[in-house]
């Protein structure tokens, strides 16, 4: 075989594996709505009952995952500065906490949860008192979702940050910008890309978090935690009707995500 | 006029000593030196960037050593030039004339001069991106120059431009310090732009000033020496081509 020969059945090989796992990822996509019963979805949008629990859950999926991508966006921009442009002892302890939640286990994760902010829980007592519960309440979907989704903020927005000269912050400063005025001026219009990106990474992390959920939070219910129970009290059909629109809903913002991403 | 005294700031393994460094109101300092001796460091803790251990920075009499960057008067030029790609060059330049609330109407005018003096009124309305070294240099200059600081500290300003953008930027820098008469500590490489440019040269090597002389003075001490190397191969150069 000559060098050429060579060179091109390699060629072949790349993108033999390349299309597999190409088709691994799409055929399930396809298949959902290969699936799709015309008469399932009759069923269950068609019902008053079914179709209300779709919509409410839709809003608490949609409503738990914005909240918590703002709670993040306001507690995960100045983290993300601190640890990209600050070095103090401890720095890699504190990187390590923000980066836990990617390797929990989800339903690890919710009980840790449990244990911190439960009412039984460390901080439970005092949550109480200001008349906060996480259990079986909407702050108990918001806080699993900011939990699960905090690394993706953060670290898009570090990296997002750290890719800046730092000279060019240095200069707003001496030209006469505080530091808040110098981020809101130069770092966070330079970094934009980057906070909007890791917002919606976060929101749409959110937004497929279950495990956790069943856990802290069953009600009120997400989405997520309907179609589970579609699929284990109605069956396949009924779980595919909700899962194709839902489905439609995470495309679009993969597609939105695609757009905004740094290139 | 800005004095250091007794400066000393530590970082990791390094250390930066100043005894003593004035710069006279008007005068133009260039600060010569090996690379990683601590010249950016004396830099940016006269700019307020680094916290110094001890010593005292004054300007103009005030003793600056605490005072945020926003409150110390300086304007820097880095080697990067670290001009905002969001903004167009007339907000690049007008940014500190916003933060000092100039009004409108007086920061255009400003903004309108300085960008004449500097020969890049035609290009304002541009992003930084659009602009060529020698233009991104230009524009950094006017947008420190400006505010009208009491001391311009620039950092390598000319290290990265093409010999033909250099020459450029040197008679650019000695004309507006000619008109303008500011304050200036210039770091440089570079021997030739110390005896074009400076009123008088510092020489530092490992965190410390070895000399502080007049340019001519300069090239009579031992630390001139690895410099006029250099021009010594050049004329070397040009005599074996001639014979």
């Amino acid at each position: 075989m000559s060098p050429v020969e060579r060179v091109e059945a390699s060629l072949v090989l790349l993108y033999a594996a390349s299309s597999l796992l190409v088709l691994f990822l799409l055929i399930p996509l396809v298949s959902l709505y290969l699936r799709l019963s015309p008469e399932a979805m009759a069923r269950v949008f068609g019902s008053p009952v079914l179709a209300s629990q779709v919509r409410d859950a839709l809003a608490t999926s949609l409503a738990a995952s914005v909240a918590s991508t703002l709670l993040l966006l306001v507690l995960g921009v100045p983290l993300a500065y601190v640890l990209a442009r600050r070095e103090f002892p401890g720095k890699g302890l504190v990187e390590a906490v923000v980066d836990l939640p990617f390797v929990m286990p989800h339903a690890v994760a919710g009980i840790m949860l449990l244990t911190a902010y439960g009412s039984r829980g460390l901080l439970g007592p005092l949550l109480q008192r200001a008349g906060l519960r996480i259990e079986d309440s909407f702050l108990g979907v918001v806080a699993v979702m900011a939990f699960v989704s905090a690394p993706l903020l953060v670290d898009t927005v570090k990296a997002g940050i750290a890719s800046i000269d730092p000279m060019v912050e240095a200069v707003a400063r001496t030209l006469g910008a505080g530091p808040v005025r110098a981020f809101l001026d130069v770092t966070l219009p330079m970094a934009w890309r980057h906070v909007a990106a890791g917002a919606l990474l976060a929101w749409a992390r959110g937004l497929s978090e279950v495990g956790a959920l069943l856990v802290v939070a069953y009600y009120p219910k997400t989405l997520n935690i309907l179609i589970l129970e579609y699929l284990q009290v109605y069956g396949l059909p009924y779980a595919v009707a909700v899962s194709a629109a839902y489905a439609a809903l995470a495309a679009a913002v993969f597609i939105a995500l695609r757009r905004l991403l740094p290139p | 006029m800005i004095a250091v005294e007794g400066l000393e700031l530590r970082l990791g393994g390094f250390t930066l000593r100043i005894d003593r460094l004035v710069i006279e109101r008007g005068e133009y300092l260039v600060l010569l030196g090996p690379s990683g001796v601590g010249k950016t460091l004396l830099v940016l803790s006269i700019a307020g960037l680094m916290r110094p251990q001890r010593g005292r920075i004054l300007i103009d009499g005030v003793d600056a050593t605490r005072l945020p960057p926003e409150r110390r008067g300086v304007a820097l030029v880095p080697q990067s030039y670290a001009l905002f790609p969001h903004m167009s060059v007339r907000d690049n330049i007008a940014y500190g004339l916003r933060l000092r609330g100039v009004p409108e109407r007086e920061r255009r005018e400003r903004v309108r001069r300085i960008a004449e003096l500097l020969g890049i009124a035609h290009l304002l309305d541009r992003r930084p991106s659009t602009l060529s070294g020698g233009e991104q240099q230009r524009v950094a200059l006017a947008r420190a120059l400006v505010v009208k600081p009491r001391l311009l500290l620039l950092d390598e300003p000319l290290s990265s431009l093409d010999p033909a953008s250099r020459a450029n930027a040197l008679q650019l820098l000695k004309k507006l310090h000619g008109e303008l008469g500011f304050t200036a500590l210039h770091v440089t490489h570079s021997l030739a732009e110390a005896l074009y440019l400076a009123d008088k040269v510092a020489y530092m090597e490992g965190g410390v000033l070895r000399c502080v002389c007049t340019p001519r003075g300069f090239l009579e001490t031992r630390y001139a020496r690895p410099y006029l190397e250099e021009h010594r191969l050049v004329e070397e150069a040009l005599r074996e081509d001639g014979g």
